[in-house]
């Protein structure tokens, strides 16, 4: 449903993007995961045929955007972080002005599309007296309205509370469900990542830095959490025998390809470091991806000296 | 689909409480300039100016005589406001509330967007320079009777428009010059539309739109540039007032018409491509 090849975007003399390759199949949900500046935005931007990107080929539903953008975005909803409509009008009129963008659509639809998410009753008020909830729920009306097969979402749960975020989490589960929809997710929320999506890919100043399932992510690295009387020694001397391959918060380290626990044990025991606990740490999306961005920034950091 | 579009954008445009501001502006205007032209010295001036030139002079203040009187400080300072207003929105109040982005996440090409919004921009000068003439025509009837017109137009550089005329043939110019006024109104609207297309705020495209205009009525007054007046813009807004004229310049009014037909297509190309290659960004 989404190709991108080789797509770079350069702001100034500043590049927001980098050589990114990306690949969302059909009925998938992915998450695109960044911190704030990482390129997120960008990329939706040229998703949608709203930045041109630098170099590089862009592919949405089978069509070249920056070349044949309106058979592109024929069948794409889309919802961005602040959910804007023109609130001086009702949003039924919002939806009606805004599906006269892709195709004249019955009133029918809109009822149907109003009713599915909730905002029947309230579809002739004004805008201005909507509340934040509302407001997203909207915003899935005017993305749903011309029957997409892929939806984009750029931060759809932000500035919602807990309720409003558990709704947004079970909408997105039941559109993919019963509508059958590819859907792309970016999202701060980890934890939202980690409940919703089957892909993931990992952003860091503009470049990809992971692309892979949620298993693969959480399998990169294989933490056992170790208790040891000196910490600091025991690592040093596990990482100098080629035992493990990282540590992380002064009581976690990462086994090598191979190694089992029983392994460490008897090494500590003969560098008469005493041994209080060994447990295997369950790697969570939110670990995973606070080491992938330490470490690229370590690789970062490394880089810049060498040049 | 296209006037589906059309119908959207005028819905946004004359949903907004800040498009009738114009609309009420004038309408206060011209009942306070009504009320100083019934109960000041105004009309004494007047009716000594025609007896000199030997013209009866209760037969010429008329509701006519007054509307075009009091179009001339509503066409010179609030029209221009209001039109450049309603233009500097256009498409960068979109683009500051981010209404555009969601827009433009749908398969409409930037230029067709574009154009919709541009002639729904002329559709509400129209609109505009219609109801002042039309309210200007209608208040000052309330108050002065419905006969002959008379035209005393003093223009920048020494020429005066003078004539009288009768109330039939008063009415048909004062409808062809808000065909002419219809056009200027459109020519301000362009150029506020055509800073509006770049990335700024609405209300810096407004103000940059009436700099263009103050330089050009500047520049137009300098004895310097006497020579260059033609490419002033504001000299070929004046166009509205020859229709008053005896014998009336046809060509010079043509003229004038083809150069802000002119600058139209040209701030409406200049907005479009730079729209059309700008990152519409959040």
């Amino acid at each position: 449903m989404i190709q991108l090849r080789g797509v770079s975007k350069q702001f100034g003399t500043r590049w927001a993007v980098r050589d990114l390759d990306l690949a969302v199949p059909r009925g998938e949900i992915f998450g695109l995961l960044g911190h704030n500046g990482a390129g997120k935005s960008t990329t939706i931007g040229m998703m949608l045929g709203q930045v041109w990107p630098t170099t590089g080929e862009l592919r949405i539903c089978t069509h070249d955007i920056t070349r044949h953008r309106a058979q592109a975005l024929h069948r794409v909803g889309a919802i961005f972080e602040t959910p804007v409509f023109y609130d001086y009008l009702s949003g039924w009129k919002n939806l009606q002005i805004l599906s006269h963008y892709t195709a004249p659509t019955p009133p029918e639809r809109i009822a149907k599309i109003v009713d599915w998410v909730g905002l029947t009753g309230r579809e002739h008020d004004k805008v201005s007296k909507y509340s934040h909830g509302m407001r997203t729920r909207l915003a899935l009306a005017q993305a749903l309205l011309p029957d997409p097969e892929l939806l984009i979402l750029d931060e759809p749960s932000d500035g919602l509370d807990p309720e409003g975020i558990h709704e947004m989490r079970l909408t997105i589960q039941r559109l993919q469900k019963e509508l059958g929809l590819t859907i792309l997710l970016s999202s701060h929320l980890l934890n939202e990542v980690e409940q919703l999506c089957t892909r993931i890919a990992v952003l860091n100043q503009g470049k990809k830095v992971f692309e892979g399932t949620l298993a693969d992510a959480k399998q990169t690295k294989q933490w056992v959490r170790l208790k040891v009387g000196d910490f600091a020694r025991a690592a040093a001397s596990l990482l100098a025998d080629q035992l493990i391959t990282d540590t992380r918060d002064g009581s976690l380290v990462a086994l090598a390809d191979g190694v089992k626990t029983d392994a460490l044990v008897r090494r500590l025991v003969a560098l008469d470091i005493p041994v209080f606990e060994v447990a295997p740490e369950e790697e969570t999306l939110e670990s995973f991806y606070l080491t992938l961005m330490h470490d690229s920034r370590a690789e970062g950091r490394k880089l810049k000296a060498e040049s | 689909m296209f006037f589906l579009q059309l119908r959207s954008e005028l819905a946004k445009l004359f949903g907004k409480k800040r498009t009738y501001i114009g609309f009420g502006a004038f309408l206060l205007s011209q009942n306070v300039m009504l009320l100083a032209f019934r109960y000041s010295n105004w009309q004494n001036g007047t009716a000594k100016l025609l007896e000199s030139n030997g013209y009866l002079a209760t037969e010429f203040i008329s509701a006519l005589t007054v509307a075009v009187l009091m179009l001339i400080p509503q066409i010179l300072l609030l029209m221009p406001l209001y039109v450049m207003l309603v233009g500097g929105d256009l498409v960068a109040k979109e683009a500051e509330d981010g209404t555009l982005r969601m827009i433009l996440s749908r398969p409409i090409s930037r230029f067709r967007l574009l154009f919709t919004k541009w002639l729904t921009g002329v559709i509400f000068a129209a609109i505009l320079v219609v109801s002042l003439g039309a309210m200007a025509l209608f208040f000052a009837r309330c108050w002065f009777e419905w006969k002959g017109m008379f035209i005393f137009i003093p223009i920048p550089g020494g020429q005066t428009i003078f004539n009288v005329l009768s109330a039939d043939e008063g009415l048909k110019y004062y409808a062809l010059a808000h065909v002419l006024l219809a056009v200027n109104a459109c020519t301000m609207l362009s150029l506020a539309f055509m800073f509006s297309c770049f990335n700024m705020k609405p209300a810096a495209a407004t103000i940059l739109a009436l700099s263009f205009l103050f330089l050009s009525v500047v520049m137009e007054g300098m004895p310097f540039f006497e020579d260059w007046k033609e490419f002033a813009l504001t000299h070929h807004f004046r166009s509205w007032i020859f229709v008053f004229a005896k014998p009336m310049p046809l060509a010079q009014i043509a003229e004038s018409l083809c150069v802000l037909v002119g600058v139209n297509v040209t701030a409406f190309v200049i907005g479009a491509t730079h729209f059309h290659m700008r990152d519409i960004k959040s």
